[in-house]
């Protein structure tokens, strides 16, 4: 049996999901934005996807935007906050953490083409934000935006997100929060959070891909950025993709009620795979000792490269990542491990396991002897 | 309920959705296509296969599709990804665009966007019967002109557009040429080869594949640059970052395949019911046709579509008196609102008749019987509101 | 007229009495050419999409029958049925009573359809100034 350990990559769709979508798929469902009468069921069933969507992260439904995905999400909520060219006089900067997924990382990058002065968080060789440095970054300037991960794709590490909104909020700017990781892996409520904004992904939680949200606080501005029909409050375009939608509520709803069970299981589950790894030699565990999520771990293999002990493990039958899965193949070790000052060897020895809702003990055990054995080649 | 409103939307062809299903369960093929392992090749395999599909439909090749989320998001990216490949909005005085007043909304508010940037735009306006001639379209074009952006088929009257002619001039004429096309795909031969286009988009639910996907063609030879729009992993060749929707756009690749393989029986199955729609309808007093009325060159109009005006009786009675019948008064965007179709106002009607107007759009599943039954229903009705109707009909020549 | 089925289904949504008014419009039409003591006025223009014209037959200063025909949207529509039926058996100095908060209420017109139960008010308003010019 091939094992799926990349579930920070995608995860495979709940079947229970999969039937609340199918009547959406092949049902005679019309244009959601048509009056008629199959329009009305389909808004009626948007509109109780967005109330799932809401509870789970503690939203308003009201907060709820939907879109095609987190890069999406994350495109709207650091364009539509600097739209435009900025007058030099009043341009606050945009402030991003140096372990920020790449759809965070370069439509920041982009605003300071257009102008925009940007600039990167520091982390610390955990991947935690180094506070005072934060601090005395904030002290020296005026802030539009920062922009903050809840949860680090590749190292699971989790951020104060709390403490930052605090800080910025200080100084007059808004957090936005990309907790595509975190949703559905960890308990936490946008309402008390003190983010401005925030992104969900659906195929991160055994949802749908190509659906996704940007929670929107009613006191934050947005401009749109993707123009056409006012679909969504105006804010994004396009005619609503209503079966991808319902499944985002439903796996949304789910992971609500079933979040607790899920942390428990993947915690023993990632004890039982730490310890392993802790047996075997020339293991650097990263994010040790600090908070992460409780399904992924991201290890380096002393003598291997990522990509190729990647690809070794999936001649196993074994799929993990070696980063995030946007970036890999592209023969540059991950943004993450640099920006936390992990040298580029150990951070070409990265590989990624990330545990899902089907994985076992059994795997676990499997997965430590084939490394085993696939350092032992290595060694000889 | 008869629906006749598959301009706005058509349900999934069960065969796009039996081809969809492997890729929504969890059977080894629910892979990030982005990923380097097993898992992720098999989707990645999907997804080139899909694209391949695409590109077939309208002569292209397969690098040239590039996916989207659907129409509204190919519009925004070939629009303003044009623009802001030639320094727009820092270059600001130099971008012009050309298009019309009846594009789809996307397209509108997109341009309008760009003007608060500083874009110059011509919104020009149609003839009497919905169509922007070649001629019409030259004669706006101006030395700091960037881009024309036309729809082949106009999505509420099915005026089709002269893109074949227009093309090659803009081309010589050095200008980006972009096509809405996602009222034209599966509707009209296109052949990408023959037709100097530069950017064209397309929607997947408007051809019987799944909501939430769309795709832009990009031209290679000589290639349109564009400036990309969503940030983030490099996907698509760097123009559209993000997870591609696996089951979606093999959803979209096999309705293109299926729309190429049965494009004639299509075409002659719509344009049947179309013809026996109207040919039911028009001897209502006073009733107006919306556009062209068929047949070819100049006449040409997609085959699925029939719109008409019914003076003497207001619209938004008419509609809910057809509470069996689903049809649109307008595009399926602006129908919430009881706006009259401006496409329908750029066409000289007034707002009074712009409103009691009802675009009919067949489908696939239509059959001569439910046409029957919906001419039968528009005539009892439209006459029911008119005898309740104080005011006599008015008297309109056609 | 011919009354329509009333048990249709309603997809867009409109108030249970708006929709069941609508559908079956009862007291649509006119009296007859000639009908004794009939007074008619109409209200609305065709450019705003809704026009209510009332015609009463009055027998000793009461309404004995009414008659509405109306050119609008559903709601103007049954406001018209709704006065046709209210007015019968009341006297004309009565009718000034009906005001467009109370068609409103009865109808469950909502904020934004107010301009309907207003063309209801002035249709009735119509009808007793030309009563009153009548009759002196």
């Amino acid at each position: 049996m091939p094992i799926y350990f990349d579930h920070n990559a995608t995860t495979p769709l709940d079947p229970r999901v999969l039937d609340a979508m199918l009547p959406y798929l092949s049902g005679p469902y019309g244009n959601a934005s048509s009056v008629h009468r199959y329009g009305r069921a389909a808004r009626d069933a948007i509109e109780a996807a967005r109330v799932q969507v809401a509870a789970l992260a503690g939203a308003e439904a009201s907060e709820v935007t939907f879109t095609s995905g987190a890069t999406e999400s994350n495109n709207l909520a650091l364009k539509g906050l600097a739209d435009g060219v900025p007058r030099a006089a009043d341009a606050a900067r945009i402030l991003y953490g140096g372990t920020e997924h790449p759809a965070v990382l370069e439509a920041a990058e982009a605003l300071r083409g257009q102008g925009w002065p940007v600039e990167t968080i520091a982390v610390d060789r955990s991947g935690v934000i180094d506070w005072p440095a934060f601090e005395a970054q904030l002290a020296g300037g005026p802030v539009r935006l920062a922009a903050l991960m809840l949860a680090n794709n590749e190292t699971g590490v989790i951020h104060d997100t709390a403490r930052a909104a605090a800080l910025v909020h200080a100084r007059g700017g808004l957090l936005h929060v990309d907790a595509v990781q975190a949703a559905g892996k960890l308990a936490f409520d946008f309402g008390s959070s003190g983010a401005d904004l925030m992104s969900l992904s659906a195929h991160k939680l055994y949802g749908p891909k190509g659906v996704g949200a940007l929670l929107v606080k009613s006191h934050v501005g947005l401009a749109t950025q993707l123009h056409g029909g006012g679909q969504e409050r105006g804010l994004r375009g396009g005619t609503e993709n209503l079966a991808a939608i319902v499944g985002f509520g439903a796996a949304c709803a789910l992971a609500a009620a079933e979040v607790e069970g899920r942390m428990a299981r993947w915690t023993e589950l990632k004890a039982r795979l730490e310890a392993g790894l802790r047996r075997l030699p020339g293991i650097t565990i990263f994010g040790d000792g600090v908070a992460r999520l409780a399904n992924t771990v991201q290890f380096g293999v002393e003598g291997w490269e990522g990509e190729a002990l990647l690809m070794a493990l999936d001649r196993k039958g074994i799929a993990v990542s070696s980063g995030s899965a946007c970036a890999s193949g592209t023969g540059e070790p991950s943004h993450v491990l640099l920006a936390m000052g992990w040298p580029r060897d150990i951070a070409f020895s990265a590989i990624r396991v990330s545990l899902g809702l089907a994985s076992t003990e059994a795997e676990i055990d499997r997965f430590l002897i084939v490394l085993g054995e696939l350092k032992m080649q290595v060694a000889a | 309920m008869i629906y006749l409103d598959y301009a706005a939307t058509t349900p999934l062809d069960e065969r796009v959705f039996d081809a969809m299903l492997p890729y929504l369960k969890p059977d080894g093929f629910h892979g990030n296509p982005a990923s380097t392992h097993g898992p992720g090749f098999k989707a990645r395999a999907a997804v080139e296969k899909a694209r391949a599909q695409v590109a077939g439909l309208i002569g292209a090749d397969a690098a040239e599709i590039v996916w989207t989320s659907g129409a509204t998001e190919s519009n925004n990216l070939a629009i303003k990804g044009a623009l802001e490949f030639r320094g727009f909005p820092k270059n600001a005085k130099a971008a012009h665009i050309v298009t019309s007043r009846i594009e789809h909304k996307c397209v509108l508010d997109t341009c309008r966007h760009l003007e608060t940037l500083g874009a110059r735009v011509t919104y020009l306006k149609p003839d009497a019967l919905g169509r922007v001639t070649p001629e019409a379209v030259m004669a706006a074009i101006t030395p700091d002109t960037v881009l024309v952006s036309l729809m082949w088929v106009n999505n509420e009257i099915g005026a089709v557009n002269d893109i074949e002619r227009l093309a090659p001039r803009l081309r010589e004429r050095g200008v980006m040429l972009h096509v809405d096309a996602a009222q034209a795909a599966g509707k009209l031969a296109i052949d990408l080869k023959a037709v100097p286009i530069d950017l064209l988009s397309l929607s997947a639910h408007k051809l019987y594949g799944p909501k939430g996907v769309g795709a832009l063609f990009v031209r290679r030879k000589p290639r349109a640059r564009l400036a990309p729009q969503m940030h983030g992993g490099g996907h698509e060749q760097g123009m559209r970052s993000g997870t591609l929707a696996t089951h979606q756009v093999v959803g979209m690749g096999a309705a293109c395949a299926l729309a190429m393989q049965q494009f004639d029986a299509d075409v002659a199955h719509w344009r049947g019911l179309r013809d026996a729609l109207w040919a039911g309808l028009r001897d209502i007093p006073g009733v107006l046709r919306n556009g062209p009325d068929g047949g070819d060159g100049e006449h040409r109009v997609a085959p699925h579509v029939l719109n008409l005006s019914f003076p003497g009786v207001e619209g938004e009675a008419l509609r809910a008196s057809l509470p069996a019948i689903a049809v649109s008064s307008g595009s399926a965007c602006s129908s919430a609102t009881a706006e009259p179709s401006y496409v329908l106002r750029a066409l000289g009607r007034d707002d009074e008749l712009a409103n009691a107007s009802l675009r009919f759009s067949v489908g696939r599943a239509t059959t001569l019987a439910q046409i029957e039954q919906v001419a039968k229903t528009v005539i009892a009705q439209v006459a029911w509101l008119r005898e309740l109707s104080p005011l006599p009909v008015p008297a309109v020549t056609r | 007229m011919t009354a329509r089925d009333s048990d249709l289904d309603n997809p867009y949504g409109y108030a249970p009495e708006i929709w069941r008014l609508f559908r079956t419009a009862p007291n649509a039409g006119a009296f007859p050419p000639g009908t004794d003591g009939v007074v008619a006025a109409e209200a609305g223009t065709p450019a705003a999409r809704s026009v209510l014209r009332l015609e009463l037959r009055v027998d000793a200063g009461m309404v004995a029958d009414a008659r509405f025909r109306a050119y609008g949207c559903p709601a103007s529509i049954a406001v018209g049925a709704y006065i046709a039926g209210w007015v019968r058996g009341r006297s004309m100095a009565e009718l000034s009573t009906l005001k467009a908060g109370d068609l409103r209420e009865a109808l469950e017109i909502p904020e934004d359809r107010a301009h309907c139960a207003l063309l209801g008010e002035d249709a009735l308003r119509a009808v007793l100034a030309r009563y009153s010019r009548e009759s002196t």
